[in-house]
């Protein structure tokens, strides 16, 4: 370098600002564009799935005012028995009948009856069982109607014509005369969360698959967490540094990077076929995304076990404590709360995950809800699978419904791991 | 690294002579062999022949050194000089160390350090350590301090772990800056209290010989002073090895003091005799601040 | 032991501490003129050269004044130790003792200043100069070891001191028989006395100097007679 007066070097630095602010000014673009693509996805995204979605939490229910007569029913006393095979939907009948008297014809007739959902006279069983002093009694009772009158009067909003579908013009007629008296209209759909699936999608629930998903998370969370944190803690303080730990090192990063149909079909060889356990349970669901989840939670938890302070060890060794209680008494606690964080973002993963869970049967229509590990179930994000599938127009705003509630619990689980991380965390 | 030294080591040499006209004659054989007086008559850790690699480096070269009962002996020397190292042999803190391998007969009143049966965590509580940093647990203070009792078994009743604690705060000269906030998180101190609650964590379980690896470098002239008196006193009960960077706080602290050199121990001396009048050309470069 | 006080890594030590050796070093010379023009200007009755040696105390005192501030600004900012240190309290001992060797000259150019208004008698003279020779010679040697380290000339220097002793109580003697014989003579006697008394105080803080550079090159401590356990050890 030549030897330049300090006014030379002056003068370079000079020169070289202008660009160098610019090349600043570029960078930070760059970064504000990135991030502002990243928002208008999520915007996108979010706002067709709850415009889509939002409907479903309203149902469209008819009012009609039902009389339990013993001889349309065909019982006279209330009982288990009697109310499986009592004719409930011989009592909505005559009571659409009754609303309107001017329909006749057979064809007609047949027409009326779809007004109501297919599910209607189960409503009708479950308050003549919890209330058996209405038999032989008239009351008001909503019911939700059918999917097709749901689509019609959802879509009377964007068109003055509305989706008919297979809705005829007699029917759209009878739909607005009961819409002006205010004998149909939309209501808190109720059955979406109580409900298992359904072919009928008034009658469908997330319920089943809500739960399914939280069993088998119950399951993912006590094999994988206490596993994961174990291996961890050898593998980050007692294994010694050679060949062999290198290669489980090496392996665990490669089954992080493994695709998930793959655990699905090892979860259908071994648990399955080998072990003999029940299809489509949440059992072998827990144990496959178990071995998916285990690399996530094992490489975070050793993040974190990595990341407290070597001088803290030194201390507590320096104290006289065993390799134990140095783990146990300080190294632990501070570590903690990054491997909670990685357990629950593992978890979240395993929420969200579907391939392995088809291979083991998960993806069976499934209506009942699930009381246990062993009882056949399927899980939230097979459920929006399977619904997109259905041909039913109401069944695409289930799906984005589903969606919603999924991406609800991810976030609920996310901001409990940065809650927790919060409220452990100890950095005094 | 090693090649590296022994290059500055030749070129000063051959500036050394350039400038004098002689050739300075400090050979390896002459380093090897320590100068001064490394033993003393009333040892209480024995060091004889302690070899210390690291893989297949060696870091400690044949030291051979008594540290006497209620003294206080200073490790000085440049970085990297091994000096860290050879005190955390004497409470086997290097056995966390990959590959670290000591040689050499190590023993504490007479009793072997290193050794198949030795169990290492009554040795740790015979011979305390404060580190460098200080680095009280994320504990209270309280809680801090009675780690040691409690995990060692010395003490579990309430009324027992409380006096442990107010004695061992009371010597390291922090009871009165503390006594109203035990249940405060020891981390909440200032640089200086929070090394004296290591140093009173240390003592807490009553050990015979503190180990100290650079105990005032993170912090101020001030909570130094404090330290260094903290120091003086515990001399009446424990025996002290200091490692330190600081040549005027060997020269304050200690009573014997020894120079280490690229792992070798150059020189043992009486402090005063090593800072007016150092027997080793080694030493008098550099605790004068000489290129050597 | 070699000494080496240009080789530490901040230059500025180096030049501090060859500031202050050289500043010593100059004040030396100085009072060994001094001596040197005092026992001139007796002997050759020169009160102008005697007031001259009164003028250069001035000065003395306050380079003496100026090296221990210097050294103690080199205490301060550097903590010198080993044979820095020892180097340090070298020059600030020595300087006392030189300061001390420039009013022993004064006190000759005084006595110069005074015989020669008396008028010059030759007696006394002969011991007087036999001495200033002896004391001089002792100074010029001391400063000349210090400048080399030369720890064998400043024993040997050293040494010299007893014969100094020797011939000034041999002097002593002499003129008190003087002041026996000639009872008129005894005031004037005794300024020649006083003169002796005052190079035989310049061999002794010769001798210091000679000390101060066994102490700066081998660290041992010989004044007040540990001369003998040196040498034993």
């Amino acid at each position: 370098m030549t030897n330049l007066t300090q006014t030379q070097v002056r003068e370079r630095i000079e020169k070289n600002l202008a660009s160098r602010h610019r090349t600043e000014k570029l960078f930070r673009g760059l970064g504000i564009a990135s991030i502002a693509f990243g928002v208008l996805a999520v915007v996108i995204l979010f706002s067709d799935i709850i415009g889509k979605g939002s409907g479903a939490f309203m149902q469209a229910s008819i009012q009609l005012e039902v009389h339990y007569d013993t001889e349309v029913l065909g019982i006279d006393q209330v009982d288990d028995e009697s109310l499986t095979w009592a004719n409930f939907s011989g009592v909505i009948r005559q009571a659409l009948r009754e609303r309107f008297p001017s329909v006749t014809g057979r064809s007609d007739k047949r027409e009326l009856y779809t007004l109501v959902s297919s599910g209607a006279p189960f409503t009708l069983r479950d308050r003549l069982a919890e209330n058996p002093e209405l038999l032989g009694k008239s009351e008001v009772v909503w019911f939700a109607a059918d999917d097709d009158v749901d689509t019609f009067i959802k879509s009377l909003k964007d068109s003055k014509e509305g989706f008919r579908g297979r809705t005829s013009d007699q029917k759209a007629g009878w739909i607005e005369q009961l819409l002006e008296t205010g004998e149909l209209k939309k209501r808190f759909n109720t059955i979406f969360f109580t409900n298992g699936d359904s072919r009928e999608p008034e009658q469908a629930g997330i319920r089943a698959a809500l739960m399914g998903s939280l069993f088998t998370l119950l399951v993912t969370l006590a094999l994988s967490f206490p596993i994961g944190v174990a291996a961890a803690i050898y593998l980050e303080e007692y294994a010694p540094k050679n060949r062999w730990t290198d290669l489980i090192e090496v392996n665990i990063n490669n089954l992080a990077a493994v695709p998930s149909i793959v655990f699905g079909l090892l979860g259908l060889a071994i648990f399955i076929n080998f072990f003999e356990l029940p299809r489509s349970a949440p059992l072998v669901g827990g144990l496959v995304l178990t071995l998916m989840t285990l690399p996530t939670i094992i490489i975070s938890s050793r993040a974190a076990l990595k990341a407290v302070p070597p001088s803290i060890r030194e201390a507590a060794m320096g104290m006289g404590a065993s390799r134990m209680q140095v783990v146990f008494h300080h190294v632990l606690p501070l570590a903690m709360p990054g491997m909670l964080t990685g357990a629950i973002i593992g978890m979240a993963q395993a929420l969200g995950e579907t391939a392995p869970l088809l291979m083991i049967g998960m993806v069976a229509f499934i209506v009942d809800v699930p009381g246990g590990v062993t009882d056949p179930a399927t899980v939230l994000p097979v459920q929006i699978f399977l619904w997109a599938d259905s041909p039913e127009r109401a069944f695409v705003e289930r799906t984005s419904a589903a969606i919603m509630v999924l991406l609800s619990v991810l976030i609920l689980m996310n901001a409990s791991a940065v809650m927790l991380r919060k409220k452990l965390e100890r950095r005094w | 690294m090693s090649t590296m030294t022994l290059d500055a080591a030749e070129r000063t040499e051959s500036a050394r002579s350039e400038l004098t006209g002689k050739k300075v004659a400090v050979s390896q054989a002459e380093v090897r062999k320590t100068v001064g007086q490394p033993f003393s008559d009333t040892a209480k850790l024995r060091m004889r022949d302690v070899n210390v690699f690291y893989g297949e480096s060696q870091a400690i070269h044949n030291v051979s050194l008594d540290i006497g009962r209620n003294e206080v002996v200073a490790m000085i020397g440049p970085s990297g000089c091994g000096k860290s190292t050879f005190l955390r042999c004497l409470n086997r803190m290097n056995d966390t160390i990959e590959g670290c391998r000591v040689e050499g007969e190590l023993s504490l009143d007479g009793e072997p350090i290193y050794g198949a049966k030795v169990d290492v965590v009554p040795l740790r509580a015979r011979v305390g350590m404060v580190f460098q940093k200080p680095n009280p647990f994320p504990k209270t203070i309280y809680e801090n301090v009675v780690y040691g009792p409690k995990i060692h078994g010395i003490a579990s009743r309430r009324a027992d772990l409380d006096e442990i604690v107010e004695n061992s705060l009371r010597r390291a000269g922090l009871w009165n800056e503390v006594k109203d906030r035990l249940d405060k998180p020891g981390t909440g101190l200032s640089g200086g209290q929070q090394q004296r609650l290591c140093i009173a964590r240390a003592i807490a379980v009553s050990p015979e010989v503190i180990l100290m690896d650079e105990p005032c470098s993170a912090l101020d002239p001030i909570a130094t002073a404090r330290i260094e008196e903290l120091i003086d006193e515990l001399r009446e009960n424990y025996t002290i090895a200091i490692v330190t960077h600081s040549m005027q706080q060997a020269a304050r602290v200690s009573q014997r003091t020894a120079y280490f050199h690229l792992g070798h121990l150059v020189e043992v001396n009486d402090t005063e005799t090593v800072f007016t009048n150092p027997e080793h050309e080694l030493t008098e470069a550099y605790i004068t601040g000489r290129f050597g | 032991m070699e000494m080496h006080f240009d080789q530490h890594i901040s230059r500025q030590f180096n030049e501090d501490l060859e500031g202050i050796k050289t500043e010593m070093l100059e004040m030396g010379g100085m009072v060994a003129r001094q001596v040197a023009d005092a026992v001139d200007a007796l002997s050759n009755a020169d009160s102008q050269l005697a007031e001259e040696v009164l003028r250069i105390e001035e000065e003395i005192d306050r380079r003496e004044m100026a090296l221990d501030e210097h050294a103690t600004l080199i205490i301060a900012k550097r903590q010198p130790a080993a044979s820095d240190l020892r180097m340090v309290m070298s020059v600030i001992r020595i300087a006392r003792d030189l300061e001390r060797i420039g009013d022993e000259a004064s006190k000759i150019a005084k006595m110069a200043i005074a015989l020669t208004d008396e008028g010059t008698s030759p007696r006394g003279y002969t011991e007087i100069r036999h001495l200033a020779n002896a004391v001089r010679k002792m100074l010029n040697d001391a400063l000349d070891a210090y400048t080399r380290f030369d720890v064998e000339s400043a024993m040997h220097t050293l040494a010299e001191d007893e014969q100094v002793d020797m011939d000034y109580r041999t002097a002593v003697r002499e003129l008190v028989t003087y002041m026996m014989e000639d009872p008129r003579s005894i005031s004037r006697v005794i300024n020649v006395l006083w003169t002796l008394r005052a190079l035989e105080r310049i061999g002794d803080h010769a001798k210091n100097i000679c000390e101060q550079v066994v102490y700066l090159v081998e660290g041992a401590d010989i004044r007040h007679g540990h001369l003998r356990n040196l040498k034993q050890s």
